[in-house]
Parts: structure tokens; sequence; C-alpha cells
């Protein structure tokens, strides 16, 4: 059944709100150099972040009822909200205007999104006492609620689903809610997923860089909001949310809404580490049986992708296999894209941001910053990746409407 | 469309360990109440759950899986490994891409977390043993089963808390309909914490010595936790095999209350619609429900609402209803998968399982309890219920083999 996008909404660094994200895109100093080659760069184990330091709820929700919430849930119904009425699907007074608050949904995704919150509570509990937790926060701790809050928020009772899968997450939603569609459990679902750039998950990744620095320390080329061609010499953390909302496409031109793209194809793989001491992982199997799978799922061939929305993130070991993969794919042409140095790593949202991506891409964005092959004149497929350090690995295709 | 069966179950419980052990258990009305110890609950006014006792993970893993793996992957590959022995599945027949995992949990390996945690706060960032921070993430999950089994297709955690088993064996079962798999392992597994137990005691939820779902003297719930696990297939692929179906999975109902992050909404609005939405698209009506396996939790927000629901779509008292957490605990992201495993080992073997420590049913739970003892009774098709955190309903239907319509003839 085919289903499409008729609205987004993102809490970034880059902006809040669709329109605001393709602007800062359209803003960024444009270059067209290409990111330094693994080789020249040498890996200091260092690790960055870009934060969403001065983002308030408050200001696009009210201050009422926000005390006992987290941070990742303010972004999401920031993003749920944005994406909703983007879509037309609720008006600026919050009704909804076209389908029913039950057949309304969410299929959210994210890789560490309670970690703030258990640390919060574990501080109280090993420090003072665990009779001193606070009950109003404690569910907070359940990876869950963040989204289970944007449907209270947001009175959405269709099915409300959080999705874990590392950093393939946001795109294993797309399927997900394909599949409630296609079953008829609800007429449009908010599809995307957040993250937080939490303490802990910070810690984690500090140890990790010095550990194992091929996963989570150095890297091959970078970029930057101030300078996308710049190249970065470690993983940068991000955060933020996006949420698309996506329905059957006869329902949403019934409705005569603004179609932004179609959801064309969907594809994931599973390939562990050779050596079973192992844990972490990355697979160029993987990574192309995904793609290819998204590709023919789509009833396309690799030629017909424009542009790759890659997963590179600046960890040498995710971003050497994956440049093999689509080399094997798609050969040297194919636009290879890495937004991921824009803003970071997100983790379960970055497949979400990924397509986010692609809707900008569509609507003119310049396209980079640009890790390999050549800009097309005109976009009209583009394949996103996500890539987990497990060896997990899930592609979607976005394909421009007429 | 294909159908799906059931074709193999594994459990690690409370109260037992294997699918044989565990029905002999659920007869026999054994309760997995005991103190609690794994950690130390000095202070905290209630010292009861069920855990898993003898469960040692060098028995079902192997070294190199065990070094990788936390408690709650490891009770969920053994649960594994025993349904697809159950399931007499020759391992070449996961090792393919048409073989996914998608498993259920709340909090995956909390008590990994927790640990990690302890050390950061009391001892500092250097303390903390960078070897272990990859092997905390709910993500891992499903991934250390594929790996136990070979499998190579999708795998998916789904974080519905302590609806989670059924969120789980209902996505399982679209994979396979739609043709995506074709042979998916399935079901939820969790761990008792004790930042899980100090939150649920501090909700108010707990109770000081033993869970009584519907009961008037109910005081709450007893965390518990442990591993189920189902082999979920096409009936394409178990003809073709000659496996042996267990039970067919009906359809499945979800929903959003949207009211509450911890309490149902009050009528039940939402869990009314997920058993309807259940039993429709198992092509059924309320009448053809022969057992209900409860979501029962023991406190006294959840049963009467649930009552009602259940007198509303079946009739006041029309259905036997049993909650198995009254033995084996609130098992949280396991409940719902170790309850479907009842749920088909009820089918299996006509037996409705008992909710112990029932003495007076309360008037404000209109149901028909199977109270202390097991029923014998012809069983053709079970729901199973849960509701969790976040306002959740998911509910799903297993019935003998054979008495469900086509899967076209079955609506939405």
């Amino acid at each position: 059944m085919p289903l499409c996008v008729t609205g987004a909404g993102v809490v970034s660094t880059l902006g809040v709100g669709r329109k605001n994200f393709h602007d800062a895109l359209c803003d960024l100093p444009q270059t067209e150099r290409r990111l330094e080659s693994l080789t020249e760069v040498s890996i200091d184990g260092a690790l960055s972040t870009t934060l969403l330091s001065d983002f308030d709820p408050s200001e696009y929700l009210g201050k009422k009822g926000l005390r006992n919430i987290d941070r990742l849930t303010g972004f999401l119904i920031v993003a749920g909200r944005d994406a909703l009425r983007d879509a037309g699907l609720k008006g600026d007074d919050g009704t909804f205007r076209v389908y029913e608050a039950h057949r309304v949904g969410i299929c959210s995704a994210t890789a560490y999104g309670s970690l703030d919150a258990i640390t919060e509570l574990n501080r109280v509990a090993e420090l003072e006492d665990p009779r001193y937790i606070n009950p109003a926060r404690f569910p907070n701790t359940v990876i869950n609620a963040a989204a289970g809050y944007v449907s209270i928020w947001e009175g959405l009772k269709a099915p409300n689903t959080t999705i874990v899968d590392g950093n393939c997450g946001g795109l294993d939603a797309i399927l997900y809610a394909a599949t409630h569609l296609n079953a008829g459990r609800g007429d449009a679902f908010l599809v995307g997923g957040g993250e937080v750039c939490s303490e802990p998950l910070q810690l984690a990744m500090r140890k990790l860089a010095r550990f194992a620095p091929s996963y989570a320390g150095g890297a091959h080329g970078g970029g930057s909001a101030e300078d996308p061609g710049r190249a970065s010499q470690c993983l940068r953390l991000g955060e933020g949310a996006v949420f698309l909302a996506v329905e059957r496409t006869s329902d949403a031109y019934d409705r005569g809404a603004h179609v932004l793209a179609r959801l064309a194809g969907f594809g994931t793989a599973f390939e562990p580490p050779s050596s079973e001491a192992q844990l972490v992982g990355v697979s160029r199997e993987a990574i192309e049986r995904a793609a290819r799978g998204a590709i023919s799922d789509a009833g396309l061939r690799p030629c017909d992708i424009d542009v790759v929305c890659g997963a590179s993130c600046s960890a040498r070991a995710v971003d050497t296999e994956e440049i093999k993969a689509w080399a094997s794919v798609f050969g040297e042409q194919t636009a290879v894209v890495a937004p991921k140095r824009l803003y970071g790593e997100t983790f379960g949202a970055a497949g979400a941001f990924g397509m986010l991506h692609a809707l900008s891409w569509f609507q003119g964005a310049p396209i980079q910053p640009l890790l390999s092959g050549h800009l097309p004149s005109r976009v009209e497929h583009v394949l996103i990746a996500t890539v987990g350090f497990y060896g997990n690995v899930s592609a979607a295709v976005l394909a421009r409407t007429s | 469309m294909s159908r799906v069966f059931v074709t193999g179950v594994g459990v690690v419980a409370p109260t037992a360990i294997g699918r044989s052990e565990f029905h002999a258990a659920l007869c026999a009305g054994r309760s997995g109440v005991a103190e609690v110890t794994h950690f130390d609950t000095a202070g905290m006014d209630r010292t009861h759950a069920c855990e898993v006792k003898g469960f040692r993970s060098r028995d079902h893993l192997t070294a190199a899986e065990d070094r990788r793996s936390g408690r709650c992957s490891a009770m969920a590959i053994a649960a594994a490994r025993m349904a697809v022995e159950d399931a007499g599945m020759e391992s070449s027949l996961l090792c393919t891409d048409r073989c996914s995992v998608i498993l259920g949990t709340t909090m995956g390996e909390a008590n990994l977390l927790g640990e990690l945690e302890k050390v950061w706060i009391h001892e500092g960032e250097e303390a903390v043993a960078p070897t272990r921070l990859p092997r905390y993430g709910t993500t891992l999950l499903p991934i250390h089963v594929a790996r136990a089994l070979g499998a190579r297709g999708m795998v998916l955690t789904l974080p519905a808390a302590c609806a989670a088993g059924n969120y789980a064996i209902g996505f399982a079962s679209d994979q396979i309909r739609e043709g995506r798999a074709d042979v998916v392992i399935t079901g939820g597994s969790e761990v008792i914490e004790r930042l899980q137990y100090a939150g649920f005691l501090r909700l108010g939820a707990m109770a000081p010595d033993h869970c009584r779902p519907f009961d008037a003297n109910r005081r709450g719930l007893i965390i518990g936790e442990g591993a189920g696990i189902l082999v979920l297939e096409s009936e394409a692929h178990l003809v073709r095999r000659g496996g042996r179906p267990l039970a067919e999975v009906g359809g499945y109902g979800l929903a959003c209350d949207a009211h509450h992050i911890t309490r149902p909404h009050p009528e039940g609005e939402g869990s009314e619609r997920a058993m309807l939405g259940a039993i429709a698209s198992s092509g059924l009506t309320a009448s053809e429900v022969d057992f209900i396996n409860a979501h029962g939790t023991g406190t006294q927000t959840n049963d009467p609402i649930e009552s009602r629901v259940l007198a509303r779509l079946f009739g006041e008292g029309a259905v036997p209803v049993s909650s198995i957490k009254s033995m084996i605990g609130h098992c949280m992201g396991a409940a719902s998968a170790i309850e479907a495993v009842s749920c088909v080992l009820t089918l299996d073997h006509d037996l409705m399982p008992p909710t112990i420590h029932h003495e007076h049913t309360d008037p404000a739970c209109p149901v028909d309890v199977v109270a202390n003892r097991p029923r014998s009774q012809r069983v053709n098709v079970v729901l199973n219920n849960s509701l969790a955190f976040g306002g959740y309903d998911a509910v799903v239907t297993f019935a003998r083999v054979g008495t469900l319509p086509n899967v076209e003839e079955r609506g939405h």
C-alpha cells in the first residue's frame, strides 16, 4: 500500500520546525570540497558534542505540565506537535482536522532515551535513599514513557510504539508504521525518534573513545555546520528529535494534503562480527544487503538512486565498511552524503534526521557534505542508511512526488 | 497472507525453567514469591519478589556468549534455545535472512547499567570499566539471540513496558503475514533491578506478601523476572519442513489511552479497543473466546477497570479468567510473553491455570476467576491481555489449530 509523508517536525541544533531546518541547510556555507579521505586524518580519540543547550520546551508548550517530563520528552512533544500541524492533521487550536484521535498513532525510536532519568534516580538511590525516589519521575526511567507523553499531550489514541535498534531505529519505525497502516490499525502515524546527549551517554562515549577509538573515537573527515567541508577528527555526539507525518498516499491526496515525499522501500539486515569474542562490529555485507533490499522493495535498481544519505559518523570502523559497501552497490558515481557531520550522531533518531534531509533536498536544499560521487542535477530517489554498532543495518528509499 | 503458527516455546520463569516444568508449576499453583536476593532491600518496606532462582547462564550459553551478555539477554538466549528445540527446528533453517528476532522488554540489562552507575557515582568516571559499557543497551537483547541462533533477518526491540511481550509477538506475526519472514523468534525478557523495585514501591503498587488478582483483599503486585520465547512460523515453512504446530496466532490489537503515564483509562477505553481489535482481526466474535489470560496485576487500580472491560465485552462472568501473575509475579517486559507461553499450554492441555491466593472475588471485579486450582475445559481460543505504562494496551489471541477462519476472511 503506497505511503507518503505529509508533514514533519524537528528539534535540532539547525533549527526547530521543518522550515527553520530547511532554511538553515540553505544558509550553510556551501562547499564543493569533498571530505578528506580515510587515510589523510589520524585518530585522536577525542569526542565533541553538539547540544541543544538553549532548548526550553516551555517556549513552545507553555509552562503547565512540564515539571516531571525529561529532556527527550520535551524534544518529542515539540517535534510531534509541529509535525501534526505541518501535515494539517491538527489545527493551530489543537483540534483534529482529518482523522479522529484513535486513528492517529506514534512510532518513535530511541537508543538511549531513558538514560538521563535512570541516572537521576540512581543518584538519589545511591547517595540518599531508594525511598526518596520521586514517584512522579520514576516513569521516565521506562524507555517508552517519552512517546507515551506525546500521546497524552496530543491526544493520540492509535498504537503508540517505541522502537529500539541502536542507530537503526529511526528507519525501522517506518516499517513499523507501514505495517500498522497496511493492517488498518490507524490512518496516520508520527514516525521518527529522538535522542538526548545525556551525561551518562557522554561518559560512555568518552570512555569508549579511548578504549575503542575506531568505533567511538577518531575519524576520517568531518565538517561542521560552520564549515561542512572541514575535517573533524573526533566523533561528535548530537541530539534532537524528528517526526514525519506518514499516511496512505490515497488518503493524503483525497484530503488535498501537500505530499512531501513517497515512502518507496525498506530493507534491513543483520550480520554479526566474525569473531565470537567480539560484541561490536560493522558489516559491509549487512550494509549492502539492507540497501539492496530497500532498493528492490521500492521496485528500483541501484542506478535509480540519486543520493545516498549515509550513516558516516566519524567512527572509523563504521565509515570504512560503509564506504566499501557504497562502492560495491553503486560504483563511484552516485553521490554519498554524510549529513551527520553537520549536527552529530543522534543514534536512534539518525534515520529520521536522514529522512528529513531528503525532504529538504527534494525542495532544493544544498546536498552536502559530500563524501563521494557526483551531485545529480535533480534528486528523484534518496536512499537513507543507518548502521548500528552491533552488525545491524537498516535502509529506506524516499521518492520525490510530482 | 500466511497463517502464523506457534511451533515451539521456551520459558525461564520464577516458578520453573523449561516448558514441561513450567506447565507442571502452573497446574500445581506454585508460587514464585520469595525473599529478594539480587540486592539489599533493607529499609525498603518490602522484601519479596518473584526472582528466577537456580538459573545458571552457563547451562545454556557458551563461554563467549556468557561474557558478552547480561542476565536479561542470557535468559532470553536460554528460552530461545528451548523454544527452537521444542519446535524441532534444525539450526540450518534459522541461519538465514528470512529468520528475524523481535523481542520486548522494559529496561533490558537494567542490572548492568545499575552496576556501572554505582561505580560511577561512588568511585568516579575513571573507575568505570570500558569493557562493560557496550554490554548495556536495550538494542542488544535480540542481537544476542540472533547471534546465538544464526538468524540474519530483522533484529528489533520493542520496549513497550509491561505490554512488551504482546507488542513483540504481534509485530512478529505481522512480519510473517506480510511475507517479510518465514520464522520469527519472539517474546520478551526482563530482570529485577533495585531501581525498578524502589520505583514500584514509591508508586504504592507493591504487595507486602502475595499478589491476589481480583481478590477483595488484594494489596498490589509482586515484581517478577524471566523470559518467554515463542517460535513463530509461516504455514508454508511449517509444511515444508514437516513441523508440528502448537497453536495459531490470531490477530492482535493495540491502542493507547492517551490518559495518564502510569494509570489506565478509568473506563478502560483503550483496553476495550485493543481487545476488540484482537478479536476482529482474528475473524472471531467475543462469544468465541474461551479463556482470558488477564493482565491481573493485583493492584487496586488495574483489576476493577480490567474486569469492567471484560464484563462489557464478554458478559459478567461469562468467560473464565485467570492471572498467573499470582504465581510468577509481574515480570514486566517479559510478562505477556511468559503468559503467551502459558496460553499456548492452556490450548495444548485444555487446562486453565489458576489464580492462586484467591479467597473472595471483589464485587468490583465481576469476572469468573479460575481460583486456586486449574480448571479442565475444552479451550479453542485464548485472549492474552496486557496494559503498560505510557497508556499502552496490547492484546493477542491464540487459537487451537483449525479453529480460525482463513486469513482473508478476517477483519482489522
